[in-house]
């Protein structure tokens, strides 16, 4: 009687220890990406100007660098290792971002013009457009807009939507990552599942997310995405 | 509608019980009782396709005990209790560069509480015995645990379930062996779907009947008449509507007249919102019928 005891000891002793809480690891590369993000077409003669710049590590979250900052001609428009740029001569140049990445070196330009006045560049209504489609097994699928309204972002999923009402948990995120909710941006749990739309997020711009990304919240699991 | 995908796994092979129930109701005074250690661990599950998902590795482990005791000869008690139940899901890793993006979590406590009365239809003694059991299930388990609520050692609702057993003894091979099969229906509370559910279990006695074992198979067939994720107030983190066809191998040894042990190793081959992975359990159980 006391070998059975013991072995049921053992047994229970064996199975608590498998018990701990382990890892699961998410395959979350993805492409590094530095970006101008307050563009200018022309600076204006012995006006200042700072440019700023963005950038998404390995797993598309943002983190703060030091960006360098470069002109390909002084003559014209000088630029300090913070951003600080000043039309100093006639003509155009080449303004360049560049940082040495985790994974790559990254750089973003462009160009301006010296000229009367500093003129951001231009930038309509943008309307960005994008498929909804299923990573799983379970149904997601619809076509979306993306348009930024007033500094919100309006995210208008089409009448063609269908999401599966079996799944439980779904949850709805603007991220950088088309796998991993690190970094994201929780939009709502999802409460339509079939039909047309629309979310509204406050202070989003419509260059700081590049995918809509649903996910079921309880289990961990990405269930589709989108891409705009 | 509170019932986590690894809560059902848990009821799933919790029920296969097979060294008793059946439609043999214990003899008067008599008991037969069981304390088991019972574990799963899956990163997949069913869909609502039937078709294979990955999700967070998720395990939960049971310390349950089972037992049935006879007040006359046709009467039956049954009590199947989980004292002790451990929920626990892993980390999520980044394995670009090791941050933890969604810390695991583990809940502990209390599981759910089935009770049933069994009564004999057929006289004690009959060679083709038919039983009925009413069993219910007490929500003394703990739901939404975890910071993220999505642990649970119970299920949250109180259902009814009618169940009709019968069965045979028979010789096989010069063996003693037997044969039962049941059906039953689930009536279930606070949204979710009742469920139609039958079985078969087929089982040997090896070793001069020291060494038995069985095998089991279990179907359950939701109505599909409950809340989902769309008709529910409340933005569920858990599933309704779970199926499946799960085969159990178990093998019962007697170390003494009375006392012995038990391993049982089962699982889904079909299913519906359910884990897909494999469950074991080890038990000692001490039978006053012997």
């Amino acid at each position: 009687m006391k070998q059975i005891i013991h072995f049921f000891i053992l047994a229970v002793f064996s199975i608590s220890l498998a018990s701990c809480v382990g890892d699961d690891i998410v395959n979350d590369r993805v492409a590094e990406e530095l970006k101008i993000t307050n563009a200018i077409d022309t600076i204006g003669f012995e006006s200042t100007y700072l440019f700023e710049s963005r950038y998404l590590d390995n797993v598309g979250q943002r983190q703060e660098i030091n960006v360098e900052w470069s002109s390909s001609n002084e003559d014209v428009i000088s630029i300090t290792n913070d951003g600080w740029a000043e039309g100093v001569g006639s003509g155009s140049a080449i303004i360049t971002a560049e940082y040495q990445g985790i994974d790559d070196y990254l750089i973003d330009e462009i160009e301006v013009v010296v000229g009367a006045n500093t003129t951001e560049v231009e930038v309509e209504n943008i309307t960005k457009e994008g498929t909804i489609m299923a990573s799983s097994f379970y149904v997601l699928e619809g076509a979306f807009t993306v348009q930024e309204v007033d500094g919100d972002l309006l995210v208008e999923i089409a009448e063609d939507y269908k999401a599966s009402t079996a799944l439980p948990g779904l949850y709805v995120y603007l991220s950088n990552n088309p796998n991993s909710i690190g970094g994201a941006h929780e939009i709502a749990a999802v409460s339509t599942f079939n039909g047309a739309h629309t979310y509204t997020i406050p202070n989003v711009g419509i260059d700081d997310y590049k995918y809509l990304l649903y996910f079921c919240k309880p289990f961990n699991v990405k269930v589709g995405d989108g891409a705009f | 509608m509170k019932k986590s995908i690894i809560y059902i796994a848990a009821i799933l092979f919790l029920s296969t019980s097979v060294f008793a129930g059946g439609p043999w109701p214990q003899p008067k005074g008599v008991g037969y009782f069981k304390l088991s250690e019972w574990w799963t661990s899956f990163d997949q599950h069913f869909t609502d396709e039937g078709l294979l998902d990955p999700n967070s590795t998720t395990g939960i482990y049971n310390t349950a005990f089972y037992g049935e005791y006879g007040i006359s000869n046709r009467v039956t008690l049954i009590a199947n209790a989980n004292l002790f139940s451990r929920n626990v899901i892993n980390n999520q890793v980044s394995g670009t560069n090791g941050s933890i993006i969604i810390p695991g979590d583990s809940y502990n406590g209390l599981g759910d509480i089935d009770l049933g009365i069994k009564y004999g239809l057929t006289a004690p003694g009959s060679k083709y015995p038919v039983a009925i059991t009413a069993t219910f299930g007490l929500p003394t388990g703990a739901t939404n645990e975890g910071a993220l609520g999505n642990l649970a050692t119970g299920d949250g609702e109180f259902n009814q379930m009618i169940q009709l057993d019968a069965g045979t003894g028979f010789k096989l091979g010069g063996l003693n062996a037997y044969a039962s099969a049941y059906g039953g229906f689930n009536h279930r509370t606070n949204g979710f779907s009742e469920e139609i559910r039958f079985g078969a279990e087929l089982g040997i006695g090896l070793l001069d009947s020291k060494l038995w074992l069985a095998t089991k198979l279990n179907v359950v067939e939701s109505l599909q008449n409950g809340d989902t994720a769309e008709t529910t107030t409340s933005t569920s983190i858990f599933a309704n509507n779970t199926e499946y066809s799960s085969f159990a191998l178990e093998a019962n040894y007697y170390v003494t007249k009375r006392v012995g042990v038990s391993a049982n190793v089962a699982g889904a081959f079909t299913g519906a919102i359910i884990a897909a992975a494999p469950s074991y359990s080890v038990g000692i159980f001490y039978d006053m019928g012997k």
